[in-house]
């Protein structure tokens, strides 16, 4: 299809792990006119070749990544990959979205998505240079943090390899373990634990084919209009560029949305918390993913003290909290520390900081004891913090079921401690209390992965936005809102570009881009392409409502429905989840159960055989 | 004249996007005329032709096939493609490729610099 469409490469990599063996077929030209490519390309393929119920550990599931049309362009912030597979953490959907330049390495060697399936025998790691695949040994590098294994496969093929990997964790089986690609992630969700139970060590690309751009003078029109936008806006131009992620910090924690003791509060008063310029003092340089003017990365260090020599691209806005608050720990070169181990380990930093948080709770609770931890582990110590980190990372002692996760470890220790165990379809919630914004209530309780800030993020219009100002009280539009903001990020995460890029640049950027690259004609409508996300929303509730999930699933922790927010500008505040989610499933076209009924299927072009099945509920392992 | 100022570079490589765009009419970074070398986790190195003096480059070349006009200039029918001309620039401002037959470097696309016009850090910059 290379002649075709601009933008695409045009090949899938299928790459079967089991029988070590490795072919490029071709990308169905009406499969990229429907899902676009990155999240829609993994929804279609899971949706259509996953056996029902599979184990996520088994070597039936799959592990794609996916770039998008946009993916290595000169789009801002093209520099993302997506990989999707079936989440061990939630036993549902799971799309993990990488910075850095990964994807367009991908492209450039000339395939769109890989997909792997099996179980290698043995530890291997998978070499894409241009047309030549191979499948190398990698016992060697079994145990070996990321960074050394960056290190070994950058000396061994060049400094231009780019590389995704994991850490113990992901061969551990980790639940929460991510996949490192040069001090970023695909974070959420365990994709990392996926490739582990692979004997899939790690993937390094290499790639020199052109990417080819169907109208070059009106993309490149585009794109300077979009990089002016993006220069003048206080947020990409000014805040994100000096703070990165933690220039929303203070103002989250003044609303009194800032978790802190496992959401037990919403301000804290640490030094972590009160002010963007703290963080500040750690950057050493400013970086950027491929293609992107925004450069919101910063590379951080500890120059003394006893977490001397950590360093990482971050601390992020959710690390400073997950480490920070949510432990009540206001301890900076600690955070980093923190995340500096979760990149070596490969796992995921916002459900680390909640899996010790969380302990946190149950020994300040007495559900666990010092003899249960191995060591004192409260609130406030940070050392603990680190030393947990460890054990979780190499999966040692008590850590063998840390590993699995908060909504497992409170199934397992019982004693109550699921009644403060902050996680949605299993997984574990990031910075932002849902009692403080009916937004981000609903954003998580509908989220396909699980607690997520990443499907919808309306706390911005709810706390950031003074033109849009939307009440974070109120349930008034707010299942409008978030189902626009879905369907609009899915849309970014198929085509593929970075979220990011949204404050200052709108729907009518995108299609400008996607039009331009490809050249497909239907690209040129928004209609048609916020169409194209809400097909692979619905199309991915098909996916989890056929693995089990009921409206059930949709629901938030029992601490938000029952106890009230203690302080701030929130104080004294629940949330009424069961009015938003009626409302939600009603805009979705979806029938009181969150079934999409046949008619939204009918129109978003879906296959509706499944919709008068039971959806039978399987077995998660 | 070209300055480059390292230390504001983020690694974005949009002027290696660019680059290659105004070219090639294709994204190819590796085919572009200005270089991000990135050594990770260090800090990225630009490598451009700086127009500098005393322009060892054409100084170099043993078969007197590199020539100033504005910018450097290769005749082709001369180059045997042994690449002393590489070695000789202090900058890194010669680039080759595997499907390109002679080295090339930046022609200051028609005095625009793209680079310039669309580094987001302003670590390209025009002296005069």
């Amino acid at each position: 299809m290379k002649a075709e469409f601009g933008g695409y490469a045009g090949k899938i990599l299928e790459v079967d792990l089991t029988q070590g063996r490795v072919k490029r077929t071709s990308l169905d030209p009406d499969l990229a006119t429907k899902y676009i490519g990155g999240k829609g390309l993994g929804a279609k393929y899971l949706y259509d070749h996953l056996p029902l119920g599979c184990d996520p550990f088994g070597p039936e599931n799959l592990l794609i990544f996916a770039t998008g049309p946009l993916t290595g362009t000169l789009a801002p912030g093209s520099g993302r990959c997506i990989v999707s597979t079936k989440s061990p953490a939630t036993g549902f959907w799971l799309d993990a979205n990488c910075g850095g330049s990964f994807g367009p390495e991908m492209k450039m060697a000339g395939i769109d998505a890989i997909v792997i399936k099996g179980k290698a025998p043995s530890p291997v790691m998978l070499l894409v240079d241009d047309e030549k695949v191979q499948l190398g040994e990698a016992d060697f590098l079994w145990r070996k943090d990321t960074f050394s294994t960056h290190r070994w496969i950058k000396d061994k093929f060049g400094e231009e390899s780019r590389v995704a990997c994991i850490g113990e964790a992901g061969e551990k089986r980790v639940r929460f373990a991510s996949i490192i690609s040069e001090m970023r992630a695909f974070g959420r969700g365990g994709a990392g634990a996926v490739m582990g139970s692979k004997n899939l060590k790690a993937i390094a690309v290499r790639g020199h084919c052109p990417i080819t751009i169907a109208y070059p003078e009106s993309f490149m029109k585009a794109c300077r209009e979009a990089f002016n936008e993006i220069a003048i806006h206080p947020d990409s131009g000014g805040g994100r560029q000096k703070y990165g992620t933690n220039t929303i910090l203070s103002c989250m924690n003044e609303a009194g949305v800032h978790p802190v003791r496992n959401f037990q509060k919403g301000i804290f008063h640490g030094r972590s918390a009160l002010n963007e310029e703290e963080i500040r003092e750690f950057y050493v340089r400013n970086k950027a993913c491929y293609g992107c003017p925004i450069y919101c990365s910063k590379i951080s260090k500890v120059k003394e003290g006893k977490y001397k020599g950590a360093f990482v691209e971050g601390p992020e806005y959710e690390n400073v909290w997950s480490f920070g608050a949510h432990c009540e720990n206001a301890d900076i070169p600690s955070i980093i520390k923190a995340e500096y181990l979760c990149d070596l380990y490969g796992l995921d930093a916002i459900s680390t900081g909640n899996v010790i948080g969380f302990l946190m709770e149950c020994m300040e609770k007495e559900v666990l004891e010092e003899s249960d931890i191995g060591f004192p582990l409260k609130f406030g110590d940070n050392e603990g913090m680190i030393r947990a980190i460890h054990l979780i990372g190499r999966r040692e002692g008590p850590a063998l079921l840390w590993g699995e996760g908060v909504k497992r470890i409170a199934q397992e220790v019982g004693r109550g401690a699921e009644s403060f165990a902050i996680h949605v379809k299993g997984l574990e919630m990031p910075a932002y209390d849902p009692r403080g914004s009916t937004g981000m209530a609903l954003a998580y309780a509908t989220s396909d992965r699980g607690a997520c800030h990443l499907r919808s993020w309306p706390i911005g219009a709810e706390l950031l936005s003074p033109e849009e100002r939307i009440d974070p009280f109120s349930i008034e539009f707010k299942a409008e809102f978030v189902k626009n903001q879905q369907d609009l990020f899915t849309v970014i995460n198929s085509s593929v570009t970075c979220l990011f890029t949204i404050f200052s640049l709108s729907l009518r950027h995108i299609v400008h881009f996607l039009h331009s690259v490809t050249g497909i004609e239907s690209f040129a409508s928004s209609e048609e392409i916020l169409q194209s996300g809400e097909r692979i929303n619905n199309l991915v509730r098909l996916f989890n409502l056929k693995e089990g999930l009921t409206k059930a699933d949709d629901k938030l922790p029992q601490r938000f429905l029952t106890e009230p927010l203690k302080d701030g500008p929130a104080r004294g505040r629940l949330v009424d989840l069961e009015t938003l989610l009626k409302e939600y499933y009603f805009i979705r076209g979806w029938d009181e159960k969150g079934v999409p009924t046949s008619e939204t299927l009918k129109r978003l072009g879906l296959p509706s055989e499944n919709q008068n099945d039971k959806f039978p509920k399987y077995q998660n392992t | 004249m070209i300055k480059t100022i390292p230390n504001l570079c983020t690694g974005c490589r949009i002027c290696e996007i660019i680059c290659s765009l105004a070219h090639e009419g294709s994204i190819a970074p590796k085919q572009s005329r200005i270089r991000i070398q990135s050594a990770w986790p260090e800090e990225e190195k630009i490598h451009l032709c700086l127009a500098c003096e005393p322009k060892p480059c054409i100084g170099g070349c043993p078969e007197g096939a590199l020539s100033w006009d504005g910018y450097l200039r290769i005749d082709e029918e001369k180059c045997t493609g042994c690449l002393l001309c590489r070695e000789a620039c202090p900058y890194g401002g010669i680039q080759t490729e595997n499907s390109k037959k002679f080295p090339f470097f930046c022609d200051t696309c028609q005095g625009e610099f793209q680079c310039v016009k669309w580094c987001p850090t302003k670590s390209i910059i025009r002296t005069k």
